[in-house]
């Protein structure tokens, strides 16, 4: 009957699906590394997160140009092109990601040594990073697998992540009279802020699941819309 | 009868078809169970597609899947070959167009071809695209005729200093150009090309893209190609053919397996067979 061809352009799309998943690993190590900046609020550690967020600029760029250097030669289509705007997105929102853990690892040097931290802000904090490694890890499997159930239950893990958004914010405003304290608050607000976006990025790479396999493109939740 | 079938009125303006809601676009072709068999051998089986008005419709397809003999079923060319029998109901305007009466040569004056290989007569420019409106006796302003013609097909500017030239002198393109222009001259409704880019360089190639979009303002183009991207560059909708064989795969015909808006295809095709062809997973 038929013959299976063009193998090494499939080769190198698999490859490249690879290597653009991978950055979420390579989030998820980020994160685990500012998880534990933020509870020990560590300037040292933090210094590292943000020079290691070059692996992941590089892994942008690099699959970034090969997969538009792809698209040139061999004019993909159907699911393989829907793969490929997808990673490209995917690329986006790793590289987001990326950046918002940074965001998070400058704050930790303004807060001085020894901050007057409150246990419960800190906690929630913490807590809201280690549920969006959560949800990087999520958001990689649902799209290795193609699996849109799974993209979708990404919404359901990013209201967790609102909510502790939430509770810091009330916490924050109630965190007493004392200046530093009060400077101390706002920085971490600023921190669960930027750790709410890369919830955000992950809901945004299991839309793109859900593109590549219907394709069709729909937002699995729309802020400027909520009721529908 | 087409004897007496007139090209058909444009009751609006052919950008109003395209904003129209696909469903509404006339019809210029309606095609139910379709097959051709050349002697007790099928080409093709069991097509049923309609072709709008005003669209570049493509047909692609792995070869031998019958795409040049469907294509050559809608002006009735495969009456010239002795063992072929076209089966089914193939309607041209609602008219069927092997109906009892209709006369073969008047189809295939409403509905022009152009082939693969560019086959200008030996005689001069002038003289090809005049052809056809001498042999109808439209010799009335006949100078405004052929230079209508040649404009429509984008050669008038390369050839109207030398329009008395032989029509082999010109390149391969301005040959493929210049018979689009002689299909043009008799104002058919329809015209049916069989790649026609195969024998052409890239320029050339793109010329007749171009061409082929300012066309289909107001003909309708049905195009066979094995360029996929060509496919999805010019045309509306494309029609995916592939071969069937049977148990013993003693004999292959053609099938119809997909046929959408070309966006739809290339993009998201419903078929799986469709989209591993496209995607040139299978040869």
């Amino acid at each position: 009957m038929v013959d299976a061809v063009r193998v090494h352009y499939q080769a190198e799309l698999e490859q490249l699906e690879a290597s653009a998943l991978g950055g979420l690993e390579l989030v998820r190590e980020q994160l685990e590394r500012t998880g534990e900046a933020v509870e020990q609020q560590d300037v040292e550690l933090a210094q590292m997160v943000i020079a290691d967020d070059d692996r992941i600029d590089g892994r942008y760029l690099e699959v970034h140009q090969s997969l538009i250097a792809l698209l040139a030669k061999q004019s993909p289509v159907a699911t393989d092109l829907r793969l490929i705007s997808a990673l490209l997105h995917v690329l986006k929102n790793v590289e987001r990601m990326g950046d918002q853990c940074v965001n998070v690892c400058k704050l930790l040097p303004l807060t001085g040594n020894e901050p007057p931290a409150d246990a419960e802000l800190l906690g929630r904090v913490v807590a809201m990073i280690q549920h969006t490694r959560t949800l990087a890890s999520q958001a990689k499997l649902a799209f290795e697998r193609r699996d849109v159930e799974l993209a979708r239950d990404l919404v359901r893990q990013d209201d967790v992540v609102d909510d502790l958004n939430r509770e810091c914010f009330h916490l924050a405003l109630e965190i007493g009279d004392d200046a530093d304290k009060r400077e101390w608050a706002m920085t971490m607000l600023l921190a669960a802020r930027a750790i709410e976006r890369i919830g955000d990025n992950a809901v945004d790479i299991g839309e793109q699941v859900a593109f590549v396999v219907t394709g069709l493109f729909k937002e699995f939740e729309d802020a400027s819309h909520p009721e529908q | 009868m087409i004897e007496q079938m007139e090209r058909p009125a444009i009751a609006v303006r052919p950008e109003e078809f395209r904003q129209a809601d696909s469903g509404d676009r006339e019809k210029v072709f309606e095609l139910k169970g379709v097959g051709v068999d050349y002697g007790d051998a099928a080409a093709v089986k069991d097509i049923s597609m309609d072709i709008r008005r005003n669209d570049v419709t493509a047909l692609i397809g792995p070869s031998g899947c019958g795409k040049s003999t469907l294509l050559r079923c809608l002006n009735r060319m495969n009456d010239l070959i002795p063992a072929a029998n076209v089966h089914g109901e193939l309607l041209y305007h609602g008219e069927d167009l092997y109906g009892p009466g209709v006369d073969p040569v008047q189809v295939r004056k409403l509905i022009g071809m152009v082939f693969q290989k560019p086959n200008p007569f030996p005689k001069s420019i002038y003289d090809n695209v005049a052809f056809g409106p001498r042999v109808l006796g439209r010799t009335e302003s006949l100078d405004v005729t052929v230079e209508k013609a040649l404009r429509g097909a984008a050669l008038w500017d390369e050839v109207k200093d030398r329009l008395s030239d032989n029509a082999f002198g010109l390149s391969g393109g301005q040959q493929q150009r210049l018979c689009i222009a002689r299909c043009i001259a008799v104002e058919p409704d329809t015209i049916l090309m069989d790649e026609p880019c195969s024998a052409l360089d890239p320029i050339s190639t793109g010329k007749i893209e171009d061409l082929m979009i300012e066309l289909k303002e107001e003909f309708s183009i049905v195009i066979v190609t094995h360029n996929m991207q060509q496919a999805a560059r010019v045309s509306d909708r494309t029609a995916f053919l592939m071969v069937e064989l049977d148990a013993d795969e003693d004999n292959r015909w053609g099938r119809l397996v997909e046929y959408d808006e070309t966006e739809k295809i290339f993009t998201n095709p419903a078929d799986r067979r469709t989209e591993d062809y496209v995607s040139g997973k299978v040869g």
